[in-house]
């Protein structure tokens, strides 16, 4: 492949923003023999290198495959578009990084769905690198293509052109699953009968394989569900979930890149899951239950990391960091080790309370800037409904704390649109802000500070997501969004609020790929095909394209996001088992209309989600460890 | 007790294309991967004691960049060059390192020139004679003025003066340029500029495709030229 590197060198890469995107060899990347593994695999992020790269899903995937011997795996993201122009000027087929191939040499080549609106991306990669669009135009000779993440709690949108989607954790079922690949080749001298291997491989616990199943309609032609095509296929796909996470594979020799990511630091997975139980948010329901790290167990992993990778800051992470039961210890024990070593700590999410605060002050000792929380409604009427369980006494408390440390900024993130909202609680908004602010003004004076507080205010709009309590709800109109990011922007008058807020279109965009079913393929081929890609970046997303390919496919996408379903209806994801029963989540729901909160099931009693009765797994806290 | 050491390392395939602060970052990571315990600045903010001679433009390859570095313990040098060879990432290779021992001032206020080796691909056959006779037409002038766009807006330099040598090989079907010319704080002439004007003074015979490789930094004194290695 020396030819392409040339190529590369001399004549392209000194023409594209940001060259290092497309070179590969950082440091720990890993390069295998291609004639000596079984089976060549592909990690396709589609987003650019600097948004994939700072993805730990990628590090442990990339690692967990890379352990075997007989495996390998490259990595491929989207190029930026002066790239793309480069490649496809010159008719040079998109390559992996490691090996510099062509991403159709490989086997197998993995997508990780993150968000709604990277979807373009993957058709666009598929396409630069010479392969068909739909699973039914590839024949045995292309590499299957499959999916996993997040969004795969609802893969349907993307059922015409993935082969088979992976469900829930992924380090346990992608060796499964390659092994499976392996072994049906060896019993065919090394070729593959793709319909065959794709019956196999839906025996897998976890994994979906759409062309095992047949959609069906009523005489009106709504949708009713799914049927498996053989009484060999499961009916439902229930997904994987690691039990020990003390004893699952964690990446210790990340790949350094040689250029600024967005997350430009070690990571260490402290929890994985959260039981808040926020009624809007996917991530607090599919991730259950909550599995804990050891602190004996985080601390050698922070250690390796360092002594392989020589990052200079290391992240807590996880859903909510505030809430692992040894976080103390964990932080003073970490900055133990690390502050002689002139090596920092961050956390990346922070509760709406002094204790988080606190954490806070002792990991940033240098650099005081300002800090982020998430009240998410204005009154406490509405985060009741959302389960929510912050109020605003916790909010003050919060600010006395920030401004009486030394910070001077705090960000408050909003959600509009949430169910059951009304002019009043954007009011509340309002008046939060401006009791923080004046305790903010209040308590640096008292210092004698001359310092002045500042406070920006960022509102996102509600989009109702699948597996969560909302699944049935109807995102607010754009029209509905707009005159209340309006309403609020001419209530705050106070100059030291900045006021910002997301584009109403994009948001509804994901309202539509997040609830709608397989008929979305045909709206997201023709976008893609009129030139949308990179829809999540602000320059590159197009609405009126969108308006356009929806109108060509016939589809009236506010018929998916603004109306609202019922209990009975066919959900295009109730195929998919993600552990919270559809039960569970309408009691949540109509809970959340009485204005009633539930426990977290860490602290309080077990809310019978479902979770660890139908998946045989347990919550495990560390706590006395 | 802290040691101060020198160190000339090259920049080769993907090495090239990194910026100045991806440099940096890299440097500092490979010290710790190594186990080299890096000297701090004080205060609320401490970095890393490091200091490098002068930035290299992305896509130019080197085999002759420099930096500083303090350390917090005294390691022997060569190991220190061994243990920094086996943490680097492709790209970039430590080639000599010596300890600091008479030299006070920062590499980046010493260097004031850096050699160049050009690649220029030809579109027609030259012998080494027009070549010769090129070149001289190039040397034989006595100012010429480029324009440099800043945040400040254009302004006009005349890199004349700043070109120190000039001589060309043909090779092949490219010509080889190699120049020395000002670097450093007191001004810097750019390869480009010089492959610019020698382009206005030739006949059509340059083509587009360019390869810039530095091949040194150095302190030019009296018409004598060291390395900073030398006067280290």
């Amino acid at each position: 492949m020396k030819q392409l590197k040339q190529v590369l060198e001399e004549d392209i890469l000194l023409k594209v923003t940001k060259p290092l995107r497309y070179l590969g060899n950082e440091y720990n990347a890993v390069k295998k023999d291609w004639d000596k593994v079984k089976l060549r695999t592909l990690f396709a992020f589609p987003d650019v290198y600097e948004i994939g790269m700072s993805h730990l899903g990628l590090k442990i995937i990339y690692g967990v495959v890379n352990e075997e011997p007989d495996y390998l795996m490259e990595r491929v993201f989207s190029p930026w578009t002066d790239m793309e122009e480069e490649l496809r000027s010159r008719g040079i087929p998109l390559f992996s990084l490691e090996s510099l191939r062509p991403i159709a040499d490989f086997d197998c080549i993995g997508f990780t769905l993150q968000y709604e609106m990277s979807y373009t991306n993957i058709l666009n990669i598929l396409d630069l690198g010479g392969i068909p669009l739909k699973a039914s135009e590839r024949g045995d000779e292309y590499p299957l293509i499959m999916a996993g993440g997040p969004c795969t709690c609802n893969p349907e949108p993307l059922v015409d052109f993935i082969d088979f989607f992976v469900i829930g954790e992924g380090e346990e079922v992608t060796l499964e699953i390659f092994d499976v690949m392996v072994k049906h080749r060896e019993q065919r001298q090394g070729r593959q009968e793709k319909k065959e291997l794709l019956k196999e491989l839906a025996q897998i616990k976890g994994v979906y394989v759409p062309s095992c199943y047949e959609a069906l309609y009523d005489e009106k032609g709504k949708y009713k569900g799914i049927k498996a095509k053989m009484p060999s296929i499961p009916s439902k796909i229930v997904k994987r979930v690691v039990q020990d996470i003390d004893k699952a594979y964690f990446p210790l020799k990340p790949i350094v890149p040689y250029i600024e990511i967005v997350h430009d630091r070690m990571m260490v997975e402290v929890l994985r899951g959260c039981t808040r139980g926020c009624r809007f948010c996917q991530a607090g329901m599919i991730y259950r239950p909550v599995r804990e790290r050891s602190p004996k167990v985080l601390l050698e992993q922070g250690e390796k990391l360092s002594e392989n990778t020589g990052h200079n800051e290391i992240s807590l992470t996880s859903l909510s960091t505030g809430d692992y039961t040894c976080v103390e210890s964990l932080v003073k024990e970490i900055l133990g080790s690390f502050e002689k070593k002139n090596i920092g700590v961050s956390l990346p999410s922070l509760r709406v309370d002094s204790f988080s605060v606190d954490l806070a002050k002792e990991v940033q000792k240098v650099r005081k800037t300002g800090l982020t929380f998430a009240p998410e409604a204005g009154t406490q009427r509405l985060r009741d409904v959302i389960n929510k369980n912050v109020t605003e006494e916790n909010l003050m408390e919060v600010a006395e704390a920030v401004f009486g440390e030394g910070w001077i900024q705090i960000k408050l993130y909003f959600m509009l649109g949430l169910p059951t909202e009304t002019y009043e609680d954007l009011d509340g908004i309002v008046e939060l802000a401006h009791k923080v602010l004046s305790r903010g003004t209040k308590i640096l004076k008292e210092k004698g500070s001359n310092r002045r507080p500042t406070l920006t205010v960022s509102v996102s709009s509600f989009v109702p997501k699948p597996h969560t309590p909302f699944q049935w709800e109807a995102q607010d109109t754009m029209e509905v969004l707009r005159d209340k990011q309006l309403y609020l922007r001419n209530k705050i008058k106070d100059r030291r609020i900045s006021f910002k807020y997301h584009e109403s279109n994009l948001s509804f965009l994901e309202a539509v790929f997040a609830k709608g079913g397989r008929s979305l393929g045909q709206v997201l081929l023709e976008a893609w095909k009129r030139g949308c890609r990179f829809d999540s970046w602000s320059e590159y997303f197009h609405y009126n394209i969108w308006r356009e390919a929806f109108e060509a496919v016939g589809i009236v996408p506010e018929d998916i996001a603004n109306v609202p379903l019922n209990y009975e209806d066919a959900l295009p994801w109730d195929h998919i088992d993600a552990g919270v029963k559809k039960g569970f989540l309408w009691s949540e729901r109509n809970k959340a209309y009485s204005g009633v909160t539930t426990g977290d099931c860490r602290f309080d009693s077990c809310s019978s989600c479902g979770v660890c009765q139908d998946l045989d797994v347990s919550l495990v806290l560390r706590k006395g460890e | 007790m802290d040691m101060r050491l020198c160190l000339k390392y090259s920049l080769e395939e993907e090495g090239c294309f990194l910026s100045h602060l991806d440099l940096m970052r890299l440097m500092e990571r490979a010290f710790r991967r190594a186990n080299l315990p890096l000297a701090f600045s004080e205060g609320f903010n401490p970095h890393p004691r490091v200091s490098f001679a002068s930035a290299l433009a992305v896509g130019v390859t080197s085999e002759g960049e420099y930096l500083d570095v303090q350390l917090r313990e005294n390691i022997p040098i060569q190991e220190v060059q061994k243990r920094l060879n086996m943490a680097l990432p492709s790209g970039i290779k430590i080639l000599e390192s010596i300890a600091i021992t008479k030299r006070k001032d920062s590499l980046m206020a010493l260097i004031n020139m850096a050699r160049y080796r050009v690649a220029i691909s030809l579109v027609e056959l030259v012998s080494q004679k027009e070549v010769d006779f090129i070149i001289s037409r190039v040397i034989s002038q006595t100012s010429y003025c480029v324009f440099r766009r800043s945040k400040r807006g254009e302004r006009q330099v005349d890199i004349r003066p700043g070109l120190f040598r000039l001589e060309g090989t043909v090779k092949d079907d490219k010509l080889y340029l190699e120049m020395d010319v000002q670097a450093g704080s007191q001004g810097n002439v750019k390869p480009t500029e010089v492959v610019k004007m020698q382009r206005e003074l030739s006949p059509a015979i340059l083509g587009d495709n360019l390869n810039i490789h530095r091949l040194g930094l150095y302190i030019l004194n009296n018409n004598e030229i060291k390395n900073p290695l030398e006067i280290s």
